[in-house]
């Protein structure tokens, strides 16, 4: 079985040989694995371990294009940059981190209305053709299954107006976020039709979209089905009338949105952040019939890097929730440099033994 | 007094900022904590009863239905912005001496971590809880957190981190409190932070929502 033939089976939680493989890493861990001698320079975490899936990034979303980013203050450690989308980030320099919202220059409707909307249009320049026929082609090459990947519309909005203005307006201005969230999924179908008429249709949809934390999802169940889910809708769709099934990742607690997710049409949720409070085991048993999952397996195992305590954590999951045919082997968020390289290669291995059928 | 002081709460709680404010939408047009705050002040309510009665309720009631999944983050975010609106009315009284704080909040995130939803959430549920809250920031310096305690003697500490990568550096931040001002009461928490770790790094509580720091608190300066 091809790694293309088993991630499309899993998909649909039909029989495969073994289950799925595939990982998200801090650029960090590259770094210190190569400087470590343990991958080569230039040699993919893809082609290394032999992971089944493929993913391309081809799309900018930023708002102005011409915008130069501007540097507004520089330490030694962190850097402020004018962005774009009109928001004041910092970032560090020493590490890999989700940069710091300083500031943004849109608060409320009348901000999206003048510095952001009227940029939001279907540029070709938006879209990275050369890269995303690179990655296709590779992985066509390699008979994995080739994801376009990218983010969807609540990850689309913060980045204009910073989470507090975005769930705020959510509770005092809904029709601002919602036209926010339709304008956002109108451009990612639009400029999908762009993309896949002139290079082809990649395998599978993949949209991250980071809607919780610790032990909450960022808005109820019914504030998702009104305000975000019509975007998921419009772009989920779009992909289900091209035949292609989609993968969701989202960070934190969203149990209590993962109807709503089932509605909206993914056939797959990643990742299942265990620390977050998720339960990969209980998604499983309430949702295993109508949906495949990716991860769930607690990243804090792995850097006890103690191969006793990662075997545990294996087999207190891998039996049960291979059982439908629907589950890929990943980590709960992403593999950080902490985690030795002979400790991940043990999670792959033994995740591969006890994950045949 | 008692009459006008619950209808403050319910502004805290359900977010009701002023007169102008469409939310909630089943309380358009009403007068909200803006509004109602400054005419409790010009009745001559204490601002310590106006605090303790209505802002400290209405942010409580707020809290613990957060803790329980029945609200969200955009309801608690409107709540406090409708309790700074009406601290706006009382920060003179507790400028001036006339009012005090339960006590002094000093909070941030910790060096190399970036993130502030959370920490910023803690921050306006203690403020709403009736505390001082002096805000460092984000990647903030073990040494910052040990100059701040000792301008606030009095303070209690709460740390953020959401990182599995920098909450490492939680343990060097208790540590250096620890050793400077030993009494000083340490609070944490974060995403990857569970109990069994804030007591490996010596934390005297770990809570995994806004309300159980404010409850420890508060019974904790009481």
């Amino acid at each position: 079985m091809t790694s293309n033939e088993r991630i499309a089976n899993i998909l649909k939680r039909q029989p495969v040989d073994r289950i799925g493989l595939f990982e998200h890493f801090w650029p960090d861990t590259h770094r210190k694995w190569v400087a470590d001698g343990h991958l080569r320079e230039g040699v993919s975490f893809e082609d290394h371990f032999g992971y089944d899936l493929q993913n391309c990034w081809a799309f900018n979303m930023v708002a102005d294009l011409d915008f130069e980013p501007e540097v507004v203050e520089e330490t030694d450690e962190t850097v402020l940059i004018r962005d774009g989308n009109g928001a004041l980030l910092r970032r560090h320099k020493q590490h890999d981190a989700t940069p710091e919202h300083v500031d943004f220059l849109v608060k409320d409707r009348a901000g999206w209305e003048m510095h952001i909307k009227p940029h939001l249009t279907p540029d070709r320049r938006r879209i990275n053709f050369d890269g995303y026929r690179a990655v296709r082609n590779d992985a066509q090459a390699k008979q994995r299954f080739f994801c376009w990947g990218g983010v969807n519309v609540f990850e689309l909005m913060h980045p204009v107006c910073g989470h507090e203005y975005m769930l705020m307006g959510m509770a005092l201005d809904p029709d601002w976020v919602k036209e926010m969230v339709m304008t956002y999924a109108q451009l990612t179908v639009d400029l999908m039709e762009i993309l896949f008429a002139d290079e082809g249709l990649p395998d599978g949809i993949w949209f991250y979209e980071d809607m919780g934390f610790k032990n909450r999802p960022f808005m109820s169940p019914d504030m998702y089905r009104e305000i975000i889910q019509p975007g998921h809708l419009l772009t989920m769709n779009y992909a289900k009338s091209k035949g292609l099934p989609v993968i969701l990742h989202s960070c934190g607690y969203v149990e209590p949105l993962v109807p709503g997710f089932i509605e909206s049409g993914i056939d797959c949720l990643q990742v299942i952040e265990v620390k977050a409070g998720m339960d990969l085991i209980q998604l499983y048993k309430d949702y295993g019939d109508r949906l495949s999952f990716m991860g769930g397996i607690d990243v804090r195992t792995l850097y006890s890097n103690d191969r006793d305590t990662i075997r545990q954590e294996l087999c207190a999951k891998i039996p049960t929730v291979k059982e439908g045919f629907g589950y890929v082997l990943h980590s709960d968020h992403s593999i950080p440099v902490q985690v030795d390289y002979e400790s991940y290669r043990y999670f792959v291995d033994f995740g591969m033994e006890i994950g045949h059928y | 007094m008692s009459e006008l002081l619950e209808q403050i709460a319910t502004c805290i709680e359900r977010g009701k900022v002023n007169a102008n404010s469409p939310y909630p939408p089943d309380m358009k047009g009403q007068e909200g904590a803006d509004e109602l705050v400054k005419k409790a002040v010009d009745e001559g309510v204490a601002p310590e009863d106006i605090l303790n009665e209505a802002l400290i309720k209405g942010m409580g009631a707020i809290g613990k239905k957060f803790s329980a999944n029945q609200v969200f983050v955009p309801d608690v975010l409107m709540a406090a912005k409708s309790m700074q609106a009406a601290m706006a009315h009382l920060r003179p009284f507790f400028e001036s001496g006339q009012a005090k704080h339960k006590g002094t909040f000093v909070i941030g995130t910790v060096q190399g971590d970036l993130h502030d939803i959370g920490k910023n959430l803690v921050a306006m549920v203690m403020e709403g809880g009736g505390f001082k809250v002096v805000d460092l920031g984000v990647d903030v310096a073990p040494e910052k957190f040990v100059e701040a305690v000792k301008a606030n003697p009095d303070a209690c500490v709460g740390l953020s981190a959401l990182l599995t990568t920098t909450m490492v550096n939680m343990e060097k931040t208790v540590a250096q409190i620890k050793e400077t001002s030993p009494d000083t009461k340490v609070v944490v928490g974060g995403a990857p932070l569970t109990q069994e770790f804030a007591d490996k790094i010596g934390a005297d509580s770990y809570s995994p929502d806004p309300q159980g720091a404010l409850d420890y608190l508060t019974s904790a300066v009481s």
